[in-house]
């Protein structure tokens, strides 16, 4: 791929993650509020849901569940939403070329552009509530990069496989319901029996909450080592999503026909 | 060169579908290829192998340099977007980088006769609207081959004039072109070379005359309907 068809490329994933952000604003009535406002209701749900577990842990329990919710939601909206990418674009793909793995991508793109919405409003809860910024905050953009190159790996990667298999879409589905429950977002993974915590620490996510959590309430650098390995982890499987994607490229359309 | 089309028929089971089984020809720069064959033969299959959309299952295509594309209309286009979104949009898909776009934004507009409509959301086009501007952005997508599939005008019957006579100009300039189309007239006017395609197979290939002798001659008289009655 030469640099003019590369530079093409990102051109369009910008501009149709632009297009599709336009589209969703101008689609709902009030907007671009709802960006804010389902997460909101994302986060009230579970605060009355697990109310009496939460207020009894105290007046931390509820920044501790925030900043576990607001990544975990990035990570599975993108991861679900990626994963669909190539059937959803299938009209289009059978009328140009696309390469498809800049279609996962334009999904974490939107994606990503409505986590920095949802984590704006996140600091100023926190803020709020006596976690107020710090220095150690410079650490946060580190911490989203490392959970980005996570998901674009493992959206991809279900990116590839679904057309293929689309069976695979019900584990994509389901496994994220159960990671919901096995990445230390409603509990503190280290206060468990150690088996249990040992194989939880198996689960990337759980760093990463880990280290939005260092960072924002507990005013400490993040483990830069989990981190490094998390980053490392999402290199590998993207490298895996992006040869599947390469060599089923020209050969995806023809599953999406009849 | 072969395509085939996997169908599911069941649990764990699926059939497979020979678009093309074996089709081959040469392309020469400039020229300009017919592709006849009756309903299902596999031709627009074969177009979008052309314009690397698929690929083939048996065999190779080979392109000597230069991008192949569809002329696709309307591709892409958001219903909540304005039309010059959407025009950004479209040359984008179909191969021009944004400056270029933007830089043809003025001419695309004039030639879809859209006026002050392009900043509305294109929801609130009538068909034929969005049919001009589909046709407007395709046109100048310029791309090295240019592959049509049966669309030579879209539109009322003024915008339709209008649009094919373009078409007809960019096909008889030095563009290479590979058209997919039912009708003779069209061939025998516009075509170098034709490329006769029965049920996934290339029946002949050669010059437009004679190709079209022997194409209509296969043709049981009764189905032919509005070819003229030639002998």
């Amino acid at each position: 791929m030469n640099p003019v068809q590369a530079r093409r490329w990102l051109e369009l994933v910008w501009w149709k993650a632009m297009a599709e952000l336009k589209a969703e604003a101008a689609r709902a009535y009030i907007g671009i509020l709802w960006w804010v406002a389902e997460p909101a209701l994302y986060m009230a749900a579970f605060y009355v849901a697990f109310g009496a577990g939460i207020r009894a842990g105290g007046v931390h329990a509820v920044p501790f569940l925030l900043t576990g919710l607001v990544p975990w939601k990035w990570f599975a909206s993108s991861v679900q939403g990626g994963s669909g990418a190539i059937q959803a674009n299938s009209g289009l793909i059978q009328q140009v070329y696309v390469p498809k793995a800049i279609l996962p991508f334009i999904v974490m793109v939107i994606n990503g552009i409505k986590f920095l919405v949802v984590l704006a409003l996140l600091l100023l809860v926190l803020a709020a509530m006596g976690y107020p910024p710090e220095p150690v905050w410079v650490a946060l953009p580190v911490v989203m990069l490392v959970e980005f190159l996570l998901i674009v790996a493992l959206g991809s990667l279900a990116a590839s496989i679904l057309p293929l298999l689309p069976d695979f879409k019900l584990i994509v589905d389901n496994g994220l319901i159960m990671l919901m429950f096995l990445s230390g977002i409603f509990y503190d993974v280290d206060k468990l029996p150690p088996a249990a915590a040992a194989v939880l620490r198996l689960n990337p996510m759980v760093w990463i909450i880990k280290a939005f959590r260092s960072v924002l309430m507990e005013h400490a650098w993040p483990r830069w080592d989990t981190l490094l390995a998390v980053a490392v982890f999402s290199l590998v499987v993207y490298a895996l999503a992006l040869a599947v994607l390469r060599a089923y490229d020209r050969h995806y359309t023809k599953l999406m026909v009849g | 060169m072969g395509v085939c089309y996997t169908r599911r028929s069941g649990l764990m089971r699926s059939s497979k579908f020979w678009a093309l089984h074996d089709v081959s020809f040469d392309l020469m720069h400039g020229e300009t290829i017919g592709i006849v064959g009756h309903n299902g033969a596999g031709k627009s299959t074969l177009l979008r192998v052309l314009a690397g959309i698929l690929a083939p299952d048996l065999g190779q295509m080979v392109m000597h340099g230069g991008r192949a594309s569809l002329l696709s209309l309307q591709v892409g286009f958001i219903p909540y977007l304005s039309g010059r979104d959407n025009v950004v949009l479209s040359g984008i898909l179909l191969g021009l980088t944004r400056r270029q776009v933007l830089a043809r934004m003025d001419d695309i507009i004039d030639f879809a006769e859209l006026g002050d409509f392009i900043d509305e959301p294109m929801r609130s086009y009538s068909s034929g609207m969005k049919a001009r501007l589909g046709f407007a952005v395709a046109f100048q997508a310029d791309p090295d081959v240019l592959l049509i599939d049966e669309v030579l005008g879209v539109g009322d019957a003024a915008f339709r004039a209008k649009s094919a006579a373009v078409m007809r100009e960019k096909i008889n300039s030095d563009k290479t072109v590979v058209m997919v189309t039912h009708s003779e007239e069209t061939v025998l006017e516009l075509c170098d070379r034709v490329v006769w395609i029965d049920h996934g197979v290339t029946r002949k290939v050669g010059p437009t005359r004679e190709v079209m002798d022997e194409y209509r001659a296969s043709v049981p008289a009764p189905v032919r309907r509005g070819q003229g009655g030639r002998p």
